[in-house]
This record gives structure tokens, sequence and C-alpha cells, in this order.
């Protein structure tokens, strides 16, 4: 009994691999009917498991495939012709084949569905199509594949195809049919020559005996590092030590080979899916599938592979016009999707791709808008790439979503979730009517990831490459990289950004809050639409020798280890691996850091200035004092006061126009002006004004650059009343108050330094 | 018929001292008994948890019985202990001060405690000198992971 269970495993396996074979035979099949040689191999699958389970004793099974080999065999002989509902019957065949099998995986049993109905429709469609061919023929047919069922169960594919020769070279009207049957005869001989030879070559393998070698081999390499840090001057101690290096190094390489597999057998899924999708949509859709010899990571495969079918669906459904808009549109009536995977830079890159109707970044964006995830005025100035990024959004459609992109949200965000929580990248490019092209980007491995070592309070810490966009070094003089506390979070400036950062050693508790550290490096991260900045003490390079971690580029290969169940929920390291001096290095989980530091999520979507804006007019209707001036052409507008550094007088004489800015240098660094009248629309250029020889500057606070707003006078500091109306949509403008006992328009400080700066005033 | 029934009910478990006090935990589990090594922190977790630390490329926390059951900080002049429990299939370091013997006992002479269910302390056996104190190492783990849960809902 045991034996038998045994071989009950390996008939399992053997069959669903081949089920999957089946599948893939099937579809093209149905894409190209005459293919003899697929036929037969069907044929012989069939049969196979036919027998098999005969021998095994599983009737029903044994039963419902012999119904499906008569047609398969009525098909291989040329007297039935393949049609799509033959195709799509026995397609139900092989799922119903699928029900058994898992059926006897889990119970040993084949349980109790016996698919009656699905035998009729077998035999109907045999019966149906025989009767219109020649009689003679139908006999001849019969009695061989009657004398394969009961043919010894034993039979081998081979024999049981040279059983069935002589019907088929008998078979006069089929010629060409009868040379493909041969080559397929040959094709299946050499296969097998293949095969007995991939016996000797290959095994079948547990996949936790591989893990166990890997893991093994890991503390092997923990094990030669720490002899290189104690080797000796000992010569042959040396060299020994020398060879252990080399060989571990290489025994790590081949055995993290062993956790490698192509993507084929991900790809080879998609074919069948592919054509019930579009079944369902009632389309045409013609599938692509390039580089699945691709390689990566085996637990990777399974983890793509809910996202991948995903993203495939979303491209047949919403992809791919109907027959009637594509013919109309002037395209083929099929549409095509492709399947793509490349390796690139360590990474694999798959990409789905559809000639479909593709997104329109307006309905994004409007939808985006309606959402609150980001303002009009900062989506005018997105990418249409990082407009996409809102589909993955959680809910981004919804059921009143704009029809054009309904449905291509479902569930995005959720594939975002997967692909990220591997280390992926998802990204979307796409063009109106001409097709769409979802490029996901995963590591090879998880075993061993690129990271940054970094110190932090006296604590060695790594940070996943992936996540990481760029190192700053913090000057203590300067202004160019600086941090600063924007009402009381502090925040770097670079370039035109603000970005919010954590300082790791206060932060994780290990030097106290009082002292802010003037230099350091702030770590750049993204964590999905999330960046901000880690400021840590310095970033480890690999200055130990003996170190297990490669160094690139200032990058640490590391080997990942799981951490305890007891510190995991703390969700805020993702793991830890050994260094070479054998101490334990915490490796971030740097997306729980980003919820437990409670990092902004919609100001960093919103991107760039906005988002501050967005904060500071939170500031602004608390805050009840206003600087109020007098503009160049007498307008009466007003600062909050928290926003003013200082004020400065210049001479007309020391502004100096460059461009279509005014600039005035100050400290030795250039201070941009900027002129309130011409955000309000009301003026021409600053140095044109002649009826004043100085010019009063706003200074604003250097989180916004230098920047400041030139006014004619100051007219006081005073108090606002009731709420501030939004009479204007003009960008720079929050809206008008009372302040003192007149209306007074105030200005949004960072959007007029924005503005400024980024569109040029007309 | 008395030596029997003590034969076939009796547990092993090894006894340990924190400060004056013996403790005990069933000693099963316990894989192997060490100095204190190199214990590499672990910033924000529970004080109980002294840190991670790599047993032969084997990363394990260390829980320093000490601060768990609220006793003083470990002075300097004590040399720390490690016994190594594996807990399905996961390894623990228990740190205590001194490590005393590996004892047969009779689980039944066991006095459960009386009413606070929720400690790590499973029962006292009175030994010849003094009392022993049996710890769960399981229901220390689950403490630990309550405490942590706590700590970070407030902050």
């Amino acid at each position: 009994m045991a034996d038998n269970e045994e071989f009950i495993s390996e008939f399992l396996i053997e069959a669903s691999e081949n089920l999957d074979q089946l599948d893939q035979d099937l579809v093209a099949l149905e894409k190209n009917p005459h293919a003899p040689d697929r036929l037969a191999s069907i044929f012989r699958t069939i049969h196979t498991i036919k027998g098999t389970c005969g021998f095994f004793g599983f009737t029903k099974l044994s039963n419902l495939s012999h119904h499906g080999e008569h047609l398969l065999g009525l098909l291989r002989d040329g007297t039935i012709n393949f049609n799509e509902q033959l195709a799509s019957l026995l397609l139900e065949l092989v799922d119903a084949i699928r029900t058994f099998l898992s059926s006897i995986e889990s119970t040993g049993k084949e349980g109790d569905a016996a698919f009656p109905d699905l035998c009729q429709k077998l035999d109907a469609a045999c019966l149906s199509v025989d009767t219109p061919s020649i009689n003679r023929r139908e006999e001849r047919v019969a009695s061989p594949t009657e004398s394969t069922n009961q043919s010894n169960q034993h039979d081998d594919h081979i024999v049981s195809a040279h059983d069935e020769d002589p019907v088929s070279s008998n078979d006069q009207a089929k010629a060409d049919n009868l040379v493909s049957a041969q080559s397929t005869d040959t094709s299946k001989n050499s296969g097998s020559t293949r095969a007995s030879n991939s016996i000797d070559a290959t095994i079948r393998v547990d996949v936790q005996l591989l893990d166990t070698i890997v893991d093994l081999v890991g503390e092997l390499v923990l094990a030669r590092n720490q002899l290189r840090t104690t080797a000796t001057d000992e010569p042959t101690l040396l060299d020994a030590v020398n060879r252990i290096h080399t060989v571990t190094g290489e025994l790590q390489e081949v055995a993290m080979k062993t956790r490698m597999a192509p993507i084929e057998q991900l790809f080879n899924k998609f074919p069948r899916i592919v054509r019930d999708v579009a079944a369902a949509c009632d389309k045409k859709v013609n599938l692509h599938i390039d580089g699945s010899d691709t390689e990566l990571d085996r637990t990777l495969i399974e983890k793509i592979r809910d996202p991948l079918t995903h993203l495939i669906r979303n491209a047949i459904d919403h992809g791919i016009e109907s027959t009637d808009v594509r013919s109309a549109g002037g395209k083929s009536t099929s549409g095509e999707v492709s399947l793509r995977a490349f390796q690139e830079s360590g990474q694999v890159t798959i990409e789905v791709s559809d000639d479909g109707a593709g997104i329109s970044v307006d309905a994004v964006c409007k939808k985006a808008v309606e959402k609150g995830l980001v303002t009009d005025d900062a989506a005018s100035g997105m990418s249409d790439e990082r407009i996409f990024q809102f589909i993955f959004e959680p809910g981004f459609s919804t059921a009143n979503a704009v029809t054009d992109i309904s449905g291509r949200g479902v569930g995005m965000d959720v594939v975002r979730t997967n692909i990220e929580s591997i280390g992926g990248t998802i990204d979307i490019s796409s063009q109106r009517g001409v097709g769409t092209v979802v490029r996901v980007r995963i590591p090879l491995t998880l075993a061993i990831i690129p990271a940054l070592i970094v110190s932090s309070g006296g604590e060695r810490l790594a940070i996943p490459q992936p996540y990481i966009q760029e190192l700053v070094a913090l000057r203590k003089h300067g202004t160019s990289h600086r941090i600063d506390g924007l009402e009381g979070a502090p925040v770097l400036r670079l370039r035109d950004r603000l970005i919010p950062v954590v300082y790791l050693d206060r932060w994780l508790g290990l030097r106290d809050w009082k002292k802010r550290p003037t230099s350091g490096t702030v770590v750049v991260v993204k964590v999905d639409s999330h960046e901000f900045g880690l400021v840590v003490d310095a970033v480890t390079t690999s200055e130990n020798q003996h170190s297990h971690a490669t160094e690139t580029t200032g990058l640490w290969f590391i080997v990942v280890k799981a951490i305890s169940s007891l510190l995991a929920p703390m969700g805020i390291y993702s793991g830890a691996t050994v260094m070479g001096d054998g101490s334990v290095v915490l490796i971030l989980d740097l997306r729980g850091i980003t919820m437990a530091a409670d990092i902004p999520a919609h100001t960093r979507r919103a991107g760039d200035l906005q988002s501050t804006s967005e904060g500071l007019s939170e500031v602004i209707k608390e805050s009840a004092r206003y600087l109020v001036c007098e503009t160049h052409y007498g307008r009466r507008v007003a600062v909050p006061l928290n926003q003013v550094q200082r004020l400065e007088n210049f001479l007309q004489s020391e502004i100096d126009p460059a461009g279509d800015s005014c600039f005035v240098k100050r400290d030795g660094e250039l201070t941009q002006l900027i002129d309130p009248d011409r955000i309000l629309h009301t003026s021409e250029k600053l140095e044109k004004e002649p009826t004043n020889s100085s010019v009063v500057g706003v200074i604003l606070p250097h989180e916004l650059g230098n920047k400041a707003i030139a006014v004619r006078r100051i007219i006081d500091v005073e108090t606002g009343h009731g709420s501030l109306e939004k009479t204007t949509t003009k960008s720079g403008l929050l809206g008008t108050l009372l302040v003192g006992d007149s209306a007074t328009e105030v200005l949004d400080i960072i959007a007029a330094s924005q503005w400024s700066e980024e569109s040029p005033l007309s | 018929m008395n030596t029997s029934e003590e034969r076939t009910d009796q547990k092993r478990c090894c006894t340990f001292l924190i400060e004056d006090t013996c403790f005990a935990i069933e000693s099963d589990n316990v894989t192997e008994v060490l100095q204190r090594g190199v214990i590499n922190k672990v910033p924000l977790a529970s004080p109980a948890i002294s840190g991670l630390l790599n047993l032969r490329g084997r990363i394990v926390p260390a829980i320093d019985l000490r601060v768990f059951l609220e006793y003083p900080a470990t002075p300097h002049s004590i040399k720390q202990i490690s016994l190594i429990v594996d807990i399905s299939n996961e390894w623990y370091c228990f740190l205590v001060d001194k490590l005393l013997d590996v004892k047969a006992f009779d689980p039944h002479q066991v006095v459960p405690p009386t009413n606070n269910s929720s400690s790590a302390l499973t029962g006292v056996l009175p030994d010849t000198d003094h009392l022993i104190h049996f710890l769960s190492p399981e229901k220390i783990l689950k403490n630990l992971l309550d405490i942590r849960t706590e700590s970070l809902s407030v902050g």
C-alpha cells in the first residue's frame, strides 16, 4: 500500500504536469487546428491517464478519460475536424480530470463526481460528427481504439502510438497527416530518448531539502568569514583558508541556483487563462509569450502568479476593445496581449502589454482629484507615469469610476502590494488608442538582497536597496542640504522638494531627542508614494575586507534571515543578517516604519511643494496674525506671519533681472524675488516700476528656498477674523480674509514660490 | 507501587538562580547551555528582550529573565548564562544568573499558583532547601508579545 501511495503521488505530479501541457496544446490547436502532432500528444496523455487510473482502480476517472480518448482518437485520425466547441469540451474534460486528481491527492479517493453530463457530451460529439463520415473508416477507427483500450495498462506511450500507426497510414485521405504523424513519432522518439537521458541528468528533489542546503551553505559562508578574520600568518593554514573561501563562494552560487526556476512554469498557464477570459468577454485575443526561459527564485514565481494573472485579465477585460470598436478604429479584430520577461541589472522585468484602448490620463487625473489624492494644480505638473500610479491607490476605481478606466483599478492596489512585498516595483505607461504596458520589476531572489548598512546611535542597521532613492550628506553650513523644522516636523529641503525626515537614532530610542545633529547622512527612501529621509550617523562601506557581503558601490549583498516571531510583529524589522564578524544586523522594514513613524501619505503622493501647502493652509486658518503689505500696484495682500522669516529692504539698483525672474544678492547667495502683482495678474515686470526707489523683501522660510515676496511697503501686522473665503482659483492665492478691518487677499506662499519658479509668468 | 508511579510520571527540569530565587523550566526543550555571548540590541523591543544572538548562523532572540521577572538590572559582576530553548522549532535564549542543576521531579507535586494565571509562573515545588518556581517559556513569550502590543498602541 505504501508503495502504491508513492506511485500515486508520482502519477499525480506527472498527470498534473501533463494536464498543464494539454491546456496549452488545446489552446494552440484552437488557433491552428492542423497540427496532428499536437492531437497525437493530447491523445497519448489522456490515454496514459486512463491506463494508469485503471491500474490504480480509479474507475470513474478511467471511464471519463475513456470517453475523451475516443473523441480524441477520432480527431487525431481526421474523422472529425477540430473546432472551438470541441476545444471547450476538451478543456472541460481537462478540468474534470483535475477535479479527480485533486480529490485523489487530498483524500486518496477519486471522489463522488462522475461527470455523466460531460461523458454524454463527449459521446455526442463523437456521434454527431461520425454520421456523415464514411462508415468504413469509422469501423477502422473504432477497432484500434478499442484495442488500445484493452491493451496492457502498462503500455508505454510510444508503443501505443505505434499501435495506432497502421490506422493513420491506411487512411488514404490524409497523406499529409501521415507524414506529420510519422514525424510526430520520430519527434516523440527523440523526445523520449531525451527524456530517458534526462532521467539520468535530472531528478526530482524535495524543495525543502534544497532550502536546507541553501541554509547550510549560508552558515558555511558565515563560518568561512569568521575563519578569514582570524586567519594567521601560517602559510599552509592561510592556503587552506583561501581554498575554503573560494570553494564556499562557488558552493553558495550553485546552491542559490537550485532555487532558481524558469518562469516558463508560470507563463505556460496563461494561454489557457487568456483563452477563457477572452471567451468570457467575447473578444478575440492573441497572446505572445517571450522570454519564458528567464530564471528567478522559485518562491518568487509563486508570488507573482496572482498579480500577473490579474494584470492579464485586466488587459483583456479592460484593455482590449470589443471587435466592433477595434475594426471601427482601424485595428485588426483580434487584440494582441503580450507577456515578456527578461533579466536586467540584477532584476527580472515582466511586461504585460496590450494593444487596446489605453488609459486616459485625464480620466485618471479627474478621478484622483475627485478622490482627494491630489490637487488639480499639482496634477497638472505631473508626468503621465506618475498620474498612472494613482491607479494603484486602494479603492481607486469604484462603481462610479469613469468608464474609461473602470475596473482597471479594481484590485490594482492588491497587485502593487503583492509586488512590493517581494521588493518589486510596478509602473504603467499607456497611450490612448495604442495600448498599455504594465511593467513589473522584481528581484531575482529574496534570499540575498542588496542593502545599505548604516550606523545610527551606535547600532548597525540594514536598509534594503530597492527603496533607496538617494543619499544626501548633511552640511553644517549653507542652505543646500539642511534639515529644518516645519511646524515641529523636521523636513529636508532637497532641490524643489520638502521631504519629511526621521532621525533614526532617536526614533529607535538609541539617543535622546534633545540635540539635533548637524552632520550625518540622509538616506532618502520611497515606499509606495511616501517619500522620506532617514537621518543616520554614517553609511558603512565595506572597510571590513573579511565581510561576506560583497561590496559594490557601497551596497552589501546580505543573506536575509527571518527574525523570531517574537520580534516580527513589531513591524519595523523585516529580518536580520549576520555580518562577517558574527554580529547580527537588523534589516529595517521601511513599509512598517512608514506607518509607525506616521509619514504623511497624501503629501508625498501629491508631490512636490503642493504637499506642504496643504499642511500649511491648515496652519494658516489657525494663525491669527498676518503681515499686511501693499503691492507696487496698490493691492492689499496678507502673508501669514508664521511664514515670514524676516523683512529686508532692497534698493532697485540691487535687483538683477535674470530671464523671467528678478534676484537680489543676500549673504553671497541669490534670493529670488516674487512679485505678488504678477501672481495676481495685475502688473508688468517688477524692474519697470519706477515710482519706488526701494523694495521691501518679505523673506520666506528657507524650506522654500531663497525666496522673498517683493512689496512696496509693509502696512501693519494685523489679526485675521472669520474664515478664509476661497474667492479665487488663481494659484498663489489662498483666498480672502478679513484682516484688521478690511478684506485682504492672503497669499499662498508655497504655491507662490513654486509658481514663480516653475511656470514662466506671462 | 509508589516508585513505579514516580518513574512514569517523572519529568526533568533545569533549575537556575536569579538573585537568590530558584527557578526552573522543563528541560525537554532546552537544547544547550552557553556562556552569554555577543548580543546585538533590538531597538524598540520590549526591555526584557536583550537582543539577538548569532548561534551558528541561526538568529536567536535573547530574553533576560531578570528584566522579565522585574528584578533589578544585572550587576556587572554576574556573568549570565544562556539557556537555549527550542519552542516549536524556533530557538530562544533565556538569560539567567546561574545554572544550578538538572533535576527530576514529579509534576503532581508542583503546587499551581493561587490566582494570577496570566503570569509565566506555572507552579511551585518545595525542594530540600528552597522553593523551585516553575516557569513556562511559552507563557513568557506570550507575555512579551502582549506587552509589546500594548506599548505600541500607546505610542
